[in-house]
């Protein structure tokens, strides 16, 4: 990173050189501010209220009656569940496609075929495998040309077979977001490297796992950081698709939230978790994200 | 040795192809909904070679104002896109080009609202933007599309302000060129690719956006992200050619956009951080 030299100012007062800076900044500061503390302060009030209209001090009851509650376990619980395995299988994929596609001639193409299902917006994606996969029955009856006798499966009967579908429609179309990095640190890395490594005989799968990798390490971090963020508020696909079902099988914290504000109209039950999920991001993010992203500001 | 890479590129082509085609059938297959009349979609056995026509879309654009969810998706996407980069040029320059107490923990401020949970904050905004009476227009589309993406422009802009050689700006001032001069006059048109990218990375985040839309627009707002959960006709179910037909609406401009910054896709995804 280039050093960054003292400007040197003229025509201008010690304290106008000083606060410049601040003054560009403000207007940004001031809208994130407003966007970040208030819904902040605003959660906490709401949180130690109860009712719907006529607000009622109840102290921390929200926080007691929430701790006890089993779909709130169960939503952060699937919520973790959910999240890493569709993590991991879009690491695995988005890895081997980027080891497989960075030295071919045609990265290019490759990447604008496997960029596509990123293109559509996530409400449409969900929409098309919730049909591919109930709707249209297009699974099952695959399955059955295939030779399986299970006939009309129906996806949104099991929790099993509905997590599936949401791991599925997360992967399609959020491996490429991964693929794009990791193919990106890749090309980046010095090549002299791999082909020293060549010559001394070391072999592909060798120089991959021992050279390649280990040195793309900080691209996979901040890949995994900001697809592992996403995943985690997951909120989309469960609304389209299983809206929860069966029995709260697939419901996300971000979904338990929602149902509770906007469908049971308990917004100060909401609130309340809504200040954990708040505490959780905010360590999450001043621990990870500074970590890193660090050698981006140096 | 030859042997063994030759077969490797075959074995690698394969798997790639596999991929490819993971990733085409299901756009083939949705791009066929969007085509075949409503009798064909839910069918006892699925139609895997329907009937091609475009009739359907007359009907569907007679049954929901199509082109106003599309003028919302427009006019709420480009106005977020001004705002941040009214406020976000700015800061990137400021976080980029001087030495100022709190310069770190401001830009990791910054970023960490990227973070955030849009469900943890829905509550506050829906709100606030009762008691502002916005709530179901696009001015609090606008408004929030902003608020979520202001952070990925700040720190992409950032990361290509922050490679502009010291030089060319030194010899700016040592010709009396002001800071905000500098700023205007060179640093954000050698940048200009940062800014670009920031923008469309920005365009197709807030057109994506759900939970924020979901609660604010009710029925005059909707933008195309919510309005297709919309399409049901009570008895009919879900009505998957309207779906279809509006998502490709929606696919089409991020395509051409995104083709357009290509080389730049990657820094913009990682909001500067990984180069290439």
């Amino acid at each position: 990173m280039t050093a960054i030299q003292p400007a040197i100012i003229r025509r201008r007062s010690p304290f106008m050189r000083k606060a410049f800076p601040y003054f560009l900044l403000a207007p940004a500061m001031i809208y994130l501010l407003g966007i970040t503390l208030y819904p902040g302060i605003y959660a906490l009030y709401r949180s130690t209220m109860t009712g719907k209209f006529k607000l009622e001090f109840v102290g921390l009851d929200n926080y007691r009656e929430l701790i006890v509650d089993n779909a709130f376990w169960e939503s952060l619980y699937n919520t973790l569940v959910l999240g890493s395995i569709t993590l991991v299988i879009e690491f695995t994929i988005a890895m081997a496609l980027a080891a497989l596609v960075y030295r071919d001639p045609w990265v290019k193409a490759w990447r604008i075929i496997f960029l596509l299902p990123m293109l559509f917006m996530p409400s449409a994606v969900s929409f098309l495998w919730k049909l591919i996969f109930n709707d249209g029955r297009i699974i099952s009856d695959l399955l059955t040309r295939l030779g399986s006798t299970f006939g009309n499966i129906d996806f949104m009967g099991s929790s099993g077979f509905a997590r599936s579908v949401l791991v599925v429609t997360d992967v399609w179309q959020w491996t490429p977001f991964l693929f794009i990095i990791f193919v990106a640190g890749l090309q980046g890395m010095d090549k002299e490297v791999e082909e020293a490594a060549r010559l001394d005989g070391a072999s592909w799968s060798s120089i991959f796992f021992n050279i390649s990798l280990p040195m793309i390490r900080p691209v996979i971090a901040i890949g995994l950081v900001l697809r592992g963020i996403d995943i985690l508020t997951m909120f989309t696909p469960v609304h389209v698709i299983t809206q929860g079902s069966p029995g709260g099988a697939t419901e996300t914290l971000s979904y338990f939230i929602y149902r509770t504000a906007f469908k049971s109209f308990e917004q100060g039950y909401a609130s309340a978790a809504s200040v954990l999920l708040l505490i959780a991001t905010i360590v999450v993010s001043q621990t990870l994200v500074r970590r890193f992203f660090k050698s981006g500001t140096e | 040795m030859k042997n063994k890479v030759t077969s490797g590129t075959w074995v690698a082509k394969f798997i790639l192809s596999l991929w490819a085609a993971a990733c085409l059938l299901p756009i083939i297959f949705f791009a066929s909904i969007a085509l075949r009349p409503r009798n064909e979609i839910i069918a006892p056995t699925p139609i895997y070679f329907p009937t091609l026509t475009t009739e359907t879309w007359s009907k569907i654009w007679d049954e929901w104002p199509i082109g106003t969810y599309f003028a919302n998706s427009v006019m709420a996407v480009f106005g977020s896109v001004v705002i941040c980069l009214l406020l976000g040029v700015p800061a990137a320059y400021a976080l980029a080009r001087y030495r100022f107490k709190g310069r770190e923990d401001i830009g990791f401020y910054i970023l960490s609202t990227k973070m955030m949970a849009p469900a943890a904050v829905a509550i506050p905004m829906f709100v606030l933007f009762g008691r502002l009476h916005i709530l179901d227009t696009v001015w609090a589309l606008m408004l929030i599309y902003a608020a979520a993406n202001l952070s990925i422009v700040v720190w992409i802009i950032r990361s290509y302000m922050v490679d502009i050689p010291h030089e060319i700006e030194d010899a700016a001032r040592t010709d009396g060129a002001s800071d905000l001069r500098i700023m205007w006059s060179i640093i954000i048109p050698m940048c200009l690719p940062g800014i670009i990218t920031a923008a469309v990375i920005a365009a197709i985040f807030a057109m994506n956006e759900y939970l924020f839309t979901l609660i604010i627009a009710s029925k005059n707002a909707y933008p195309l992200s919510v309005a297709l959960a919309n399409f049901s006709g009570g008895s009919d179910g879900i009505i998957y050619n309207a779906i279809a037909l509006v998502s490709f609406l929606a696919f089409f401009p991020a395509l051409l956009l995104v083709i357009s910054i290509q080389n730049h896709l990657s820094r913009g995804l990682t909001m500067g951080a990984v180069k290439g």
